[in-house]
């Protein structure tokens, strides 16, 4: 019997290795499923191609993933999204994190903001038309009709009001980008108005990522563990089936949705949670996932390779920037530290190539974005000279980062060497983001010098950007460089008072005031940081939109072949 | 029979104080330590880019602008009652959170436990039993490998070749999307059972195998060189000798002689590395997107969400003092020289 037993353990161990080496025999073995998947699927492109692939090893995957995928295919309409970061407050009025890829399919905002590169900005969604007064402090939208919320309620003015009530009571999140709203009128059904305390552009706000959502009356009642189980109705095409926390989210599609479905559109949405990067792009790869993002920058390169899926790369809305101490930094030295920064290392090093050098303090997605035309290139000579000139000796500069943020890092490493040959030691602090906030949060005399931070805007304005990093601050909240001009703050307030009526004449203002930023060396502006998915190629539909971080209106996805 | 005897009874009485003291203790240490830590639990709150003046609101809402003793006289309070608070990050009742996490992770600890076991101790016994023969070599190549293989690799591995590659096993999660049962004990298993569908159990099973057989090869290389280990020195002993010479067969001696004397020092480390798999299991967990406790508590930690932070580590503890307790009943069970007193 101890024999037999030893015997099996033998065999395991035998057939664990024989499994290990033999790859050839198995890409040999595969042309069965091949010719059975062949007719079966349509998509004659891909069926063909894959015998002369073959010899490379690349063509083994497809070749491995493609029945799978037909049999998903067959057996339901589901899209499988695989999210990289967790679903934490799946609560409309307060949810600020990654739950917008969920939400944004559920609920719906009053404007929707378009892709970079589209003729308008803005898009109806439950609003059709809306107009302010000439200073933006009275807006008024018209609401669509025949709308109703998943729980059949219908949708109305009054439902908008409550909406926003709630998130506005709440105060949580990112209810902040109703400050301006002094009062809120219900006109009639389909037509709500707002009386605002300072003109804002609230079109704009509107469609902000985060706490615009519309949601049902009934729901406005409840509190935030109601919407956390997995409640909660919205007026989207898709509403919440299940959430299991850490683990997935299902959506099934609204028949009533006023938008209307046609033919290959997906029926039901499973959003997994895998934080795994490993286990991403191998559920990418083995057809078990059909969307997924943030896989290590490397791997794109082999994905590129594989036939049944398509790699999309984009630029977000989250740039990388150093704030520079204005109160403990002479302009000299700040200026220096601008010339010593090694954008073109930076650039081509990290992100695996796909990162983007800054054209100024706001993304180039962003509109009102900066040509890049005023900021320097590298110039260690012109950088030591005005240290030299302005009597500046045996320098000790600390940079604050986010521990564990490698990019962060390497750009720490790469900036002090730099920096040495010019005689300034660069000290790197890494600590946990609340640590260095509190640290910077205190006295400016005796902070950081420099201040690493990604943004990303919470609604599409250059405001967003401009204001809370470089606008004066009694108390630093995110004005961590401590910059303070009037100036600047002044052309700033126009600017987005502007924004509301005239976006010509505000993107002239925004690119002044950076200009004034640039010149007075207020950061270092490192780069914008690249956005890159990878989506099944027989899904059409999909365009990123970096306004809304990673999300899918899964909506807009139809499965062809 | 004799762990209830009067002795023992006033014995497990004063074990049950000193285990509640020790828990008290974790509970304290981490409350302390959370807070101490340079974060701001009324920001995480209120959100990454909350204004002051909402902090505040929220700081004076969730009574976190007392006296720090204040607020852990209140939380111990509200853990003898049996509330746990909620998750500053996610809002969620904590204990709601608990129920589903800690069954998920104990399922695999168990099934990991049972698995080492079953297999370790025969496979121990044999190695034991062909001491420098090939089997032997070969079994304890195989505990090596097992107990210092890093668990993200072999899971990589087993995934690839498993999963990605002969489609057997799926390759994460605790179930398929299209699988639901009922969620009456958390362990999905049992309830998968208690469904009475087998297509829900074979799927549930399908999803046990990979991260149970990651988990288990820890605690599997152990149990086989600790009983080869324990059997070795027992079967040069005297007595095993005089029945060897007795002719006693060789399975009863290796078996009923042996075997049991070699157990008990076996015993403490398996139940050990039963409780180390509970606080360590995030790594098999990150790996197959396994949500259970060790996710959830390094999800905390990352946000600094002590109110899971010392729910989290008191479950821990709780599942070590009586993981130990459970040990020293069985041990002084199986052996009368041990005296619980």
């Amino acid at each position: 019997m101890k024999f037999r037993l030893i015997m099996a353990i033998l065999s395991i161990l035998a057939l664990l290795a024989s499994a290990c080496g033999d790859d050839d025999d198995d890409a040999v073995g595969e042309p069965t499923p091949l010719a059975t998947e062949a007719p079966a699927s349509d998509s004659s492109g891909e069926g063909g191609s894959s015998p002369t692939e073959a010899p490379d090893d690349e063509g083994e995957t497809p070749d491995d993933t493609a029945p799978q995928e037909v049999e998903t295919d067959q057996s339901a309409g589901r899209f499988v999204f695989a999210s990289a970061f967790p679903f934490v407050d799946l609560d409309p009025s307060s949810a600020f994190s990654a739950e917008h890829i969920v939400l944004q399919n559920v609920y719906e905002s009053l404007t929707r903001f378009n892709p970079p590169g589209s003729s308008e900005l803005l898009s109806p969604s439950l609003a059709v038309e809306w107009e302010s007064n000439d200073d933006a402090t009275f807006w008024t939208f018209k609401l669509r009709d025949g709308v109703t919320f998943h729980d059949g309620s219908p949708f109305n003015a009054e439902a908008v009001r409550a909406s926003l009530q709630r998130t506005i009571d709440l105060g949580l999140g990112a209810a902040y980008i109703y400050l301006p709203i002094e009062s809120m009128e219900v006109v009639d059904d389909l037509t709500i108005s707002f009386s605002l305390a300072w003109p804002a552009p609230l079109d704009l706000v509107m469609s902000s990522a985060f706490a615009a959502y519309i949601m049902s009356p009934e729901s406005v009642g409840q509190d935030s563990q109601w919407f956390n189980e997995g409640n909660g109705a919205g007026t989207g095409p898709y509403a919440i089936e299940s959430v299991s926390p850490n683990e997935n989210v299902i959506l099934v599609r609204n028949d009533a949705y006023w938008g209307g479905w046609s033919a290959g559109q997906f029926d039901e949405v499973e959003l997994r949670i895998i934080e795994d990067q490993v286990l991403a792009e191998q559920m990418i790869r083995s057809g078990d996932a059909d969307f997924t993002f943030n896989l290590p920058f490397d791997s794109y390169a082999s994905l590129d390779g594989v036939e049944s899926l398509s790699v999309v790369r984009s630029l977000s809305m989250t740039n990388l920037f150093g704030l520079l101490n204005n109160v403990r930094l002479s302009a000299e030295v700040r200026e220096a530290l601008v010339l010593s920064f090694p954008y073109q290392d930076v650039v081509e090093n990290l992100y695996g190539g796909e990162a983007t050098r800054a054209v100024g303090p706001i993304p180039q997605t962003v509109w009102g974005a900066a040509d890049g035309s005023s900021l320097p290139q590298t110039n260690l000579e012109r950088a030591a000279a005005i240290l030299s000139e302005a009597g500046v000796e045996d320098l000790t500069l600390t940079y604050s980062y986010d521990v564990g943020e490698v990019e962060q890092e390497q750009i720490g490493e790469v900036w002090k060497a730099n920096l040495a040959e010019i005689g300034v030691d660069l000290v790197l602090e890494p600590l946990t983001w609340d640590a260095r906030w509190e640290i910077a949060q205190g006295d400016p005399a005796s902070a950081q010098d420099i201040f690493t931070m990604f943004w990303y805007p919470t609604y599409v304005t250059p405001t967003d950007f401009l204001y809370s990093l470089f606008r004066s601050e009694e108390f630093p909240f995110f004005n961590l460089g401590y910059y303070s001009n009037p100036e600047f703050d002044g052309l700033l307030d126009s600017a987005d008072a502007t924004s509301g009526t005239d976006v010509d004449a505000a993107i002239e203002m925004f690119r002044e005031a950076q200009d004034i930023l640039v010149a007075d060396n207020a950061a270092v502006f490192m780069l914008d940081v690249p956005s890159v998915s990878v989506i099944r190629s027989d899904i059409s539909g999909y365009t990123p939109n970096p306004a809304y971080a990673n999300v899918v209106w899964f909506y807009d996805l139809r499965r062809t072949g | 029979m004799r762990i209830l005897s009067g002795g023992s009874a006033n014995y497990l009485l004063r074990r049950l104080v000193s285990s509640l003291l020790v828990i008290l203790g974790v509970v304290t240490i981490t409350f302390v330590v959370s807070r101490l830590v340079p974060s701001d639990p009324a920001s995480l709150y209120a959100g990454a880019r909350a204004r002051p003046a909402q902090v505040e609101q929220v700081r004076q809402d969730l009574n976190l602008d007392a006296p720090l003793l204040s607020q852990y006289v209140s939380y111990i309070g509200d853990l003898v009652r049996g509330d746990f608070g909620i998750s500053f990050a996610t809002k969620r009742p904590i204990a709601q959170d608990l129920r589903r996490f800690l069954p998920a992770t104990l399922e695999l600890a168990f099934a990991a436990t049972a698995l080492s076991m079953l297999v370790g101790i025969p496979a121990g016994v044999a190695a034991a039993a062909r001491r420098h023969r090939p089997s032997d070599t070969s079994l304890r190549l195989f505990a090596v490998l097992g107990v210092s293989v890093p668990v993200f690799w072999s899971a990589l591995l087993l995934q690839l070749f498993f999963s990605s590659k002969l489609d057997w096993l799926p390759l994460a999660g605790r179930t398929d999307a299209t699988t639901s049962f009922n969620e009456v004990t958390g362990f999905f298993l049992v309830d998968a059972v208690l469904s009475g569908s087998w297509s829900n159990v074979t799927d549930v099973a399908a999803h046990l195998v990979l991260p149970v057989a990651v988990m288990a090869a820890y605690p599997l290389g152990l149990t086989i060189r600790l009983i080869r280990g324990a059997m070795l020195e027992v079967l040069g002993a005297d007595y095993i000798e005089a029945a060897t010479v007795a002719q006693v067969p060789r399975s009863t001696v290796l078996s009923r002689l042996a075997l049991k004397n070699s157990l008990l020092p076996a015993l403490t480390i398996l139940g050990l590395t039963f409780a180390y798999s509970v606080s360590s299991a995030f790594l098999v967990e990150a790996v197959f997107a396994w949500p259970g406790l060790g996710k959830y508590l390094t999800d905390a930690i990352v946000r600094a969400d002590f109110p899971v932070i010392t729910a989290a580590a008191m479950v821990i503890a709780v599942v070590y003092v009586a993981v130990n307790l459970i040990l020293d009943l069985v041990q002084s069970w199986l052996d009368p020289r041990v005296q619980l007193s």
